[in-house]
């Protein structure tokens, strides 16, 4: 039996589809990844500092 | 969508981030499903528990989240000790702090969900939640847009409980400042109340694990608002409306450089992405969420709410998440006046929601 389409299924499908939107959009925009220039898989003892954004940062 | 194509979907976007982007990214795409299974699954919201703490005297809630810090303390320190490229969650002590934690505790019982409550329930199809997630990071972006203003009216240098007296003594003060907290709420709840719920001790339990693992794979904590800063950052970039080479926040190196590469590569945009994907998995196996339509007056006051929630999160260095969890359980001296801010927030805020009859 096919699924009924309700008003909050729509809202759904309508959010990720924007969502998958962005970051598509996003992505052919920005330059090529190099993965040569990969982060450490983890940063505990890779001797590298993060440097990724936070929200407790001042700038 | 059922469980098990929605599974399928999760497992191709983790490949195409390994195979693509970074096997970090990956690996932090699975941290971040789990959180919002977690959050979802146990219905830990940090919105809820405090509204349930004042509403109704129920201090489950609110013990679940003191649990949460605890354990995530007790995780975090000793890993922040122990590696030095590890980083605290360290926001200034500073008049934006006091003022945007006061706004987002208030706005965030208006919009039911902080950061991450806001990321799960939109996830999980909530109506408002949806609505506001788009407006929280226009909110977001205009709050670091605009913090070097606030920071002009007063900040000291963060201070780090972990570099300053090591991890033993650190976690021994927030163990007792969190045993204060805890006795603080039975006293107003009263001593006859449950005060242990499985549900959330298992949340909490959960969580405090994935945000030590956010530590060790991403170098930083958990945080949730400064990703819905940049995505609206990239908005307004692209749209004409923002020169980031004149605005001192996103003028610094390290955002400049975040904001030209892809969001795939950016830390919390990637936990968030998880989080909502978790929360969708969650959903996929229970029923539509029924609760009673808002009318248009609470859809524009939530609206505003999540917009305001938003930029008062960036002057307060971070949501329940990036600034309470965090900062707490890695001995930042801000996540602890955070929290009375944003608590007495919420007293207000819950207010403001009867008024418009939320």
């Amino acid at each position: 039996m096919a699924a009924t389409f309700t008003p909050a299924r729509l809202r759904r499908v309508v959010f990720w589809a924007l969502l998958f939107a962005f970051v598509a959009w996003d992505l052919q925009r920005s330059p090529a990844i190099d993965r040569w220039r990969e982060p450490p898989l983890i940063a505990a003892g890779s001797g590298q500092v993060s440097a990724g954004g936070h929200c407790s940062m001042a700038k | 969508m059922k469980r098990l194509p929605l599974a399928a979907l999760m497992a191709a976007f983790f490949v195409f981030l390994f195979w693509f982007v970074a096997v970090r990214q990956a690996a932090l795409l699975l941290v971040g499903i789990g959180m919002g299974a977690a959050l979802a699954g146990m219905r830990f919201g940090f919105t809820t528990g405090w509204r349930q703490l004042v509403e109704a005297r129920d201090p489950r809630g609110a013990i679940g989240q003191l649990l949460l810090l605890g354990a995530a303390a007790t995780l975090c320190m000793p890993l922040l000790a122990g590696f030095p490229e590890l980083q605290a969650a360290l926001g200034p002590p500073s008049v934006s702090l006091l003022l945007g934690a006061f706004v987002f505790g208030l706005t965030m019982q208006i919009a039911d969900g902080c950061g991450s409550g806001t990321l799960y329930k939109a996830g999980l199809g909530v109506p408002l939640n949806m609505g506001i997630l788009p407006l929280f990071a226009l909110g977001s972006f205009a709050g670091s847009a605009h913090l070097q203003h606030w920071l002009a009216l007063g900040q000291v240098e963060p201070v780090g409980l972990v570099g300053h007296w090591g991890a033993g003594p650190a976690l021994a003060v927030t163990w007792a400042l969190l045993l204060a907290t805890g006795v603080t709420v039975r006293l107003f709840a009263g001593w006859q109340r449950d005060w242990l719920d499985r549900r959330w001790v298992q949340g909490a339990l959960a969580l405090a694990v994935l945000a030590a693992l956010n530590l060790v794979i991403a170098g930083q904590p958990w945080g949730v608002v400064y990703g819905f800063g940049l995505w609206g950052a990239k908005l307004a970039q692209a749209v004409g409306a923002f020169d980031p080479a004149t605005n001192p926040f996103w003028s610094q190196p390290g955002n400049t450089q975040r904001l030209a590469q892809t969001l795939l590569l950016d830390v919390t945009s990637i936990t968030n992405i998880g989080i909502l994907c978790g929360a969708l998995w969650v959903a996929a196996g229970q029923a539509p969420d029924n609760s009673k339509p808002l009318t248009g007056r609470q859809w524009a006051v939530g609206l505003v709410a999540g917009f305001v929630m938003g930029y008062s999160a960036r002057l307060a260095f971070g949501c329940n998440v990036g600034a309470m969890l965090s900062g707490i359980s890695t001995g930042s001296l801000h996540g602890w006046i955070w929290l009375p801010m944003a608590f007495a927030g919420t007293l207000v805020g819950l207010r403001v929601r009867r008024r418009f009859g939320f």
